[in-house]
C-alpha cells in the first residue's frame, strides 16, 4: 500500500474519530460552556480529541450542573454507538465555538391512527399537535397532557423510566414517514450515482466505438463484472430483463456503503429496514417470474416420499418457509455486515474514551489512541472491502433466487 | 435502546422501497440502457473487426501463395526465354560459321581454281618457250648436225629404216 493510500484512510478514520467525539459531546451538552468551546475548536484527530478530554480532566471538579451530576460524566458508549448507527431526524455536521449547531432538522411527516396525516417544521411544533418523540421515534400523546416538555439538541424529549406509560398512548398506531437522514442521504446516493451513470452512459455517446477514458473505463468493467459473472450464469437467456435491477441494486449499495464510511453520512445499509425493502423487492421479483416447476417444487417437492408431502406435510412446509427465509436472510446479512463494521469502528474509538474514564485517566487514553488508531485504519481498510463484497453477494443472491425460480426443472432429479 | 437497531420502520421501508425503485426506473432509462448497449455494441464490433482481420489474414496467404505460383510461372517463363535465346545464339553462331566456312571454301576455290589457270598457263608458256627453246636447239643442232651432205644422207636413211623395221 502506498503511502498516500494510507494518509487517505488515516484523514479518513480521523474524521471519523472527530464524527465520533461530535457524538460524544452531543451527548453531554449538559456540561458547561467553557467545555464546549474547547471541544468545537479542535480541527480533528485524535490528538485533540485527547488534549480536549484531558482539559476535560482539569475542569471536571465541581464545574457540572443540573441533571448532569445525575448522570454522571460517564456514559454508555453503546448507546453512542447505537445512536450513531441508527437513523436521525437531523443531520448534525458541527456545532460553532458558541454552541451554534450547523446541520438540518428535518420536518416531521407522522401518520397516527388519532391524529391522521401530521407535518410539523420542528419537534416543538409536532409536540404542539400532539405527538412526542423520545429517541428518534414519534408517539402519540395521551389527552390532557400538558404539552411541556424539554426538547433536547437531538429534537428528541428524553423520558424517563416509567414516564412513557404516564404520557403515551401505547394503542395509536404511528408510521413515520419524516424525510430522515437516512432518506436524505438515500436520495443523495442515488442522485449521486444518477450523475456518474448518466455521464458515463453520455460517454459512450460521445466516443462511440471508442476504448472507454476516465469515468468510464471505471465503471465499464464493473458492469461486465455483473453481467457476465453476476446475471450471466444464472439467468442465462434472461439475463438483459433482469440485468438493470441487479445493477441498480449492486451500485446502489455499494455507493452506498461507500458513502456510510466517509464522515458526515449515514450508513444506509446499516438500516434493516432499507435491507428489507430490498430484499422484498428481490422477493417479489422472485415469485412474479417464478416458473411452474417452481411451484411445483414447492409443494410437490420431486424425489421425496409421498408421505412427506401428502401425509405429513413436511417438504412443502420447509420449501415454502424457505421462500421467505432467504430474502430475510438476504436483509440480515447486509444489514449485520454494514453495521458491525461501523460497530467495530466506533468501537475502536470509543476505547480511547473508555480508557480515558470520562477524562479521569488521561495517560490511559493517550496510551491506547495511538494502538486504536492503528486497528481503526485496518477495519477501515476491511470496510472498503466488505462496501464491494456485501452489495456482490446481494447482487449475486438475487441472481440466483431468480434464476433458480424461473429454472424448467426438466432435466433436474 | 439496542433493539431499535433490528427493528424495520415501516416508514424508513416506505422510502428506501419508493427512493430505490424511482432511481431504478431512472438509471434503467438513462443509463443501464445506454450502457449496456454501447457495451455490446462494441463488444460486436470487436467480434467483427476479428473476423475481418481473420478474413483479411486468410487473403494475404491467398494473394501470397498466388504471387508465389506467379513468381515461379515468370520464373519458368524466364528460364524458357533464356533457353531460347541460347538455343538461338548457338544456331546464329553455327550458322555464321557454316555460312563463312562456306564463303572461304568457295573463294579458296576460285582462288585455287585461278592458281590451276595460272598455273596451266605458266606451265603452258614455259612448254610453249621450253618447245621454241628446244625447236631453236633443234634447229641449231641439226643445223650444225646437218651441215655435212653426208651425215644427212645417213640419217635420212636410218629413219627409212627404222620405218622399214615398223
Amino acid at each position: 500500500m502506498s503511502l498516500k493510500n494510507f494518509l487517505i484512510l488515516g484523514i479518513l478514520s480521523l474524521a471519523l474519530s472527530l464524527g465520533y467525539s461530535q457524538d460524544h459531546h452531543d451527548q453531554e451538552t449538559h456540561q458547561n460552556d467553557d467545555k464546549h468551546k474547547v471541544e468545537e475548536t479542535q480541527d480533528g484527530g485524535h490528538e485533540e480529541a485527547k488534549k480536549d478530554e484531558s482539559k476535560d480532566s482539569d475542569e471536571h471538579e465541581g464545574s457540572h450542573e443540573g441533571d448532569a451530576l445525575e448522570h454522571g460524566h460517564k456514559e454508555d458508549p453503546s448507546e453512542v454507538i447505537i445512536h450513531h448507527i441508527l437513523d436521525n431526524h437531523n443531520w448534525h455536521i458541527t456545532d460553532l465555538p458558541g454552541g451554534q449547531s450547523i446541520g438540518i432538522e428535518f420536518p416531521w411527516m407522522v401518520y397516527t391512527s388519532k391524529t391522521g396525516f401530521v407535518y410539523a417544521s420542528d419537534s416543538e411544533e409536532l409536540i404542539e399537535k400532539g405527538i412526542i418523540p423520545v429517541h428518534e421515534k414519534p408517539y402519540v400523546l395521551k389527552e390532557g397532557v400538558e404539552k411541556h416538555f424539554h426538547v433536547n439538541h437531538h429534537g428528541m424529549v428524553h423520558l424517563e423510566e416509567g414516564e412513557m406509560e404516564k404520557y403515551i398512548d401505547e394503542e395509536a398506531f404511528v408510521i413515520d414517514f419524516s424525510i430522515t437522514k437516512t432518506v436524505s442521504q438515500m436520495i443523495l446516493v442515488g442522485l449521486i450515482l444518477l450523475l456518474v451513470m448518466i455521464s458515463v452512459a453520455n460517454a459512450y455517446k460521445k466516443r462511440e466505438g471508442q476504448a472507454p477514458k476516465g469515468l468510464q473505463s471505471f465503471i465499464e468493467p464493473v458492469v461486465i463484472f455483473v453481467r457476465d459473472e453476476v446475471a450471466k450464469p444464472y439467468l442465462g437467456e434472461n439475463t438483459s430483463k433482469f440485468l438493470p435491477y441487479l445493477l441498480t441494486l449492486f451500485f446502489f449499495i455499494w455507493f452506498a456503503n461507500l458513502f456510510g464510511l466517509m464522515p458526515f453520512n449515514s450508513n444506509i445499509a446499516g438500516n434493516i429496514s432499507f435491507t428489507a425493502a430490498l430484499a422484498i423487492l428481490t422477493f417479489i421479483i422472485t415469485q412474479v417470474n417464478a416458473s411452474k416447476d417452481h411451484w411445483v417444487h414447492v409443494f410437490n417437492t420431486p424425489g421425496v416420499p409421498w408421505w412427506l408431502k401428502f401425509g405429513i406435510p413436511l417438504m412443502p412446509l420447509v420449501e415454502f418457509i424457505g421462500l421467505f427465509t432467504k430474502p430475510f436472510a438476504l436483509a440480515v446479512r447486509l444489514f449485520a455486515n454494514i453495521t458491525a463494521g461501523h460497530f467495530m469502528v466506533l468501537g475502536l474509538i470509543s476505547l480511547i474514551f473508555i480508557l480515558g474514564n470520562g477524562g479521569e485517566s488521561a495517560g490511559a487514553a493517550f496510551g491506547i489512541a495511538p494502538l486504536s488508531f492503528l486497528f481503526t485504519v485496518i477495519i477501515f481498510m476491511l470496510e472498503m472491502i466488505v462496501a464491494v463484497i456485501q452489495p456482490f453477494i446481494f447482487t449475486l443472491l438475487t441472481a440466483v433466487f431468480v434464476g433458480m425460480a424461473m429454472e424448467s426443472h426438466d432435466d433436474h432429479h | 435502546m439496542g433493539s431499535a437497531l433490528i427493528q424495520p420502520q415501516v416508514g424508513l421501508f416506505f422510502w428506501s422501497a419508493v427512493i430505490f425503485l424511482v432511481f431504478f426506473f431512472i438509471l434503467r432509462r438513462f443509463a443501464w440502457k445506454p450502457i449496456l448497449n454501447a457495451i455490446s455494441a462494441r463488444e460486436a464490433q470487436i467480434e467483427e473487426s476479428l473476423q475481418k482481420a481473420e478474413q483479411a489474414r486468410k487473403e494475404m496467404a491467398d494473394l501470397q501463395s498466388s504471387n508465389e505460383a506467379l513468381l515461379r510461372e515468370a520464373r519458368a517463363e524466364r528460364d524458357e526465354i533464356i533457353r531460347q535465346a541460347n538455343d538461338m545464339k548457338d544456331k546464329i553462331v553455327k550458322d555464321a560459321r557454316d555460312e563463312a566456312a562456306n564463303a572461304a571454301a568457295l573463294e579458296r576455290q576460285k582462288a585455287m581454281q585461278q592458281i590451276e589457270a595460272e598455273k596451266r598457263a605458266a606451265i603452258d608458256e614455259i612448254k610453249n618457250t621450253a618447245s621454241a627453246l628446244a625447236v631453236d636447239v633443234a634447229e641449231k643442232v641439226l643445223r650444225k648436225e646437218f651441215e655435212s651432205k653426208s651425215t644427212q644422207e645417213e640419217f635420212a636413211k636410218k629413219v627409212i629404216a627404222d620405218l622399214g623395221q615398223n
